[in-house]
């Protein structure tokens, strides 16, 4: 409705209440330290080694390393839905059984949510590599001849890794979610004649939908900028991470254009999953501002 | 309330340490006021681990009123890039006294440092210098520096192998292509961007294919139509790669090695030794140089042009390069090459030490076969090509 220009000065002052400046330290830091490293970044990555504007940054980030943007992109994408699908599946299991078995899960599965990236890759290297456990193990009982083990260094092993380290991390969150319904609307269900497959997803999948969507963009970004795992895996392969790019970039020619540019092309993986999520977050809550409360 | 608790603890230990660290330092001074030399070293942690375990107490013992302060910049071209930065900053700034005193670099810290005249002609007047033979000494990438750094330690890269398996080892890059075409997967590396071991096997890779090493790293001009020259030894080399496997890094091809995973590989000798000595490497594994080499490197002493301590960080200079040192330290217990003539440790290295480090890769091997790494243009355009041609 519009507004009467008289009305306008006595509303101002509630708008810009003084106490908002108790907000300005939380705020210079959010933009000093992070606003700013990341407009730079981005504005760096347009700029040679003597601060004029350029694309050659990209050119060579096309021409040396658009496989590794696809296979980062690949590597994150099925890391992602297969931990979503695994952590969906033992949260699951965490809400439905109880008892000494369900227990001791829901205590041993957080573990590895305490282990550092790089102990893990390091814990990786040994248990993944061609005379490491996993094939030792596989040899021992006759399913692979140890002369000509299983090559893990590469796509598979690199999403192993994500997804041992990552599935854990998302059943927690999950699991909140699920935790939150009812059970009493699994036992109307159930009543009704649902099955426990139903009930999972007609019921539990989507009335947790938020928690999950949470749980894979968190995923999804945490995957996409991780260094030591691939670093320590596959590090010298071709093709290797964006993040292991960034590295070498900096480490051996101390060439920051490039690197920001990489950096940029990650932003752009990220930000494809954040739109998403705050799309669908925003949707919702529009949806259920409108509906009965 | 836990959370803050467990911060201000954290703060109190921090302070604690800090405080007893200090402490520490002001003691061993003596009465006089002791002088602060300030060593600040590119390199692994165990450069640092040099500078503070050792070399600062055993120069404290030797001069009581001296004392050494080691900051450590970080591995790689990037910590010397950092100490150059920091020389740049007090050169800019009209100091007549600079706050770094002596300085332990990589080769190409020498380029850059010498083009922006930022270091003293110190070398000749320490008496250590007598000793230094290596060309390294002369020459660092292309660039004229005698008489501007001293070399603490020369590190070669090469090829260890596994005898039970390898009866025969290839006595050059052309006879390994043979092999791993014959073994495939049993030669494994670290690619370009796994650590400098797998750098250097790619680098000798294109002086082989090549045969231009004077050009690409000794004497010049950097030329950009040489670049493109590269195009099929790169592709070669990506030929020869679909039989490796790839390792995790330095020291990702020792572990596969010890595993019994690969039966050679590419490694940096002084790991080889240490690895051994400490029991992570099987003793038999052996080593060889191929033909026509693979590229090494040394680090070097500097001493800033305007140090304030200069006298004292000539004394520091000289007591690490003195044949004692070199044999007990630098040989011994970081299994590296002397920066001096290794001649001159013959009787301070016991002999099976010295028969051990100089065994498998003999002196002779060294100065045939020993090359550098190529000039810094050159460097990034064999990194970039590798990137370009290796799908």
């Amino acid at each position: 409705m519009p507004e009467l220009p008289a009305r306008r000065g006595p509303r101002l002052a509630p708008r810009f209440p003084p106490w908002l400046f108790l907000l300005l330290p939380a705020l210079s830091f959010m933009l000093l330290m992070y606003g700013y490293p990341f407009v730079r970044s981005f504005v760096q990555s347009f700029l040679d080694a003597a601060g004029r504007f350029t694309l050659a940054n990209y050119a060579k980030t096309w021409d040396l390393y658009l496989k590794d943007l696809g296979f980062t992109f690949a590597v994150t994408a099925f890391s992602t839905l297969l931990t979503a699908v695994l952590a969906i599946l033992l949260a699951m299991y965490l809400r439905f059984r109880d008892g000494p078995l369900a227990r001791l899960m829901g205590g041993l599965y957080r573990l590895p949510i305490f282990i550092p990236f790089v102990v893990v890759a390091q814990m990786m290297n040994t248990f993944l590599a061609p005379h490491g456990l996993f094939n030792l193990a596989l040899a021992r009982v006759g399913l692979v001849n140890i002369e000509k083990p299983l090559q893990l260094f590469n796509f598979w092993g690199l999403s192993f890794g994500f997804i041992w380290k990552m599935v854990p991390f998302s059943v927690l969150i999950i699991h909140g979610g699920f935790q939150m319904i009812d059970n009493s609307y699994i036992e109307a269900a159930r009543s009704a004649g649902a099955r426990t497959g139903t009930v999972i997803t007609r019921i539990l999948m989507p009335m947790s939908r938020s928690s999950i969507l949470v749980a894979l963009v968190l995923v999804y970004s945490q995957v996409v900028g991780t260094f030591t795992l691939p670093y320590m895996l596959i590090g010298g392969k071709i093709p290797t991470t964006i993040t292991v790019d960034i590295a070498h970039r900096v480490n051996y020619f101390r060439d920051f254009g490039v690197a920001n540019t990489l950096g940029v092309f990650s932003y752009l993986l990220v930000l494809v999953t954040a739109i998403y999520y705050l799309r669908s977050s925003v949707r919702r809550v529009t949806e259920e501002g409108a509906g009965p409360r | 309330m836990k959370a803050r608790g467990t911060l201000l603890l954290a703060a109190v230990f921090l302070l604690a340490a800090t405080l007893a660290f200090a402490g520490g330092g002001g003691e061993a001074g003596g009465k006089a006021a002791p002088v602060k030399v300030v060593y600040m070293t590119a390199g692994d942690v165990n450069m640092l681990a040099l500078g503070q375990n050792v070399i600062g107490p055993a120069l404290a013992e030797k001069y009581p009123n001296l004392q050494v302060m080691t900051v450590h910049t970080g591995p790689g071209n990037a910590g010397s890039q950092l100490i150059l930065e920091k020389l740049e900053a007090e050169s800019r700034s009209n100091k007549q006294a600079w706050d770094v005193d002596v300085a332990m670099v990589h080769q190409i810290f020498m380029k850059w440092a010498m083009e922006k005249d930022l270091l003293m002609p110190y070398a000749k007047e320490v008496p250590t210098w007598a000793y230094v033979t290596t060309p390294f000494a002369k020459n660092s990438l292309g660039v004229d520096i005698e008489g501007y750094g001293i070399p603490m330690f020369l590190s070669q890269t090469a090829l260890a192998y596994n005898p039970d398996y390898v009866k025969n080892p290839p006595k050059s890059y052309a006879e390994l292509v043979d092999w791993v075409k014959a073994n495939p997967g049993k030669f494994g590396y670290n690619g370009i961007k796994g650590g400098m071991s797998g750098v250097s096997f790619a680098i000798g890779w294109v002086y082989w294919k090549t045969g231009k090493y004077q050009k690409y790293a000794v004497t010049g001009p950097v030329e950009k139509a040489e670049f493109d020259t590269w195009e099929q030894a790169f592709k070669d080399l990506g030929e020869f790669n679909k039989h490796v496997t790839f390792t995790g890094g330095n020291v990702g091809t020792l572990d596969a090695l010890n595993r019994g995973e690969i039966w050679m590989g590419p490694v940096w000798v002084d790991m080889f030794f240490t690895f051994m000595n400490e029991g992570k490497l099987d003793p038999k594994t052996r080593m060889i140089l191929p033909e026509p080499g693979m590229p090494g490197q040394p680090m070097y002493f500097v001493i800033p042009k305007k140090a304030a301590h200069p006298e004292e960080a000539k004394k520091f200079v000289e007591y690490v390069t003195s044949p004692e040192f070199q044999a007990k330290e630098i040989v011994q217990r970081f299994n590296w090459y002397p920066g001096i003539d290794g001649a001159q440790l013959k009787g301070a290295v016991p002999q099976e030490i010295y028969d051990k480090i100089y065994g498998d890769v003999t002196p002779a091997d060294l100065v045939k076969k020993g090359q550098a790494f190529p000039l810094a243009d050159y460097m990034t355009a064999m990194l970039e090509g590798y990137e370009k041609w290796i799908k």
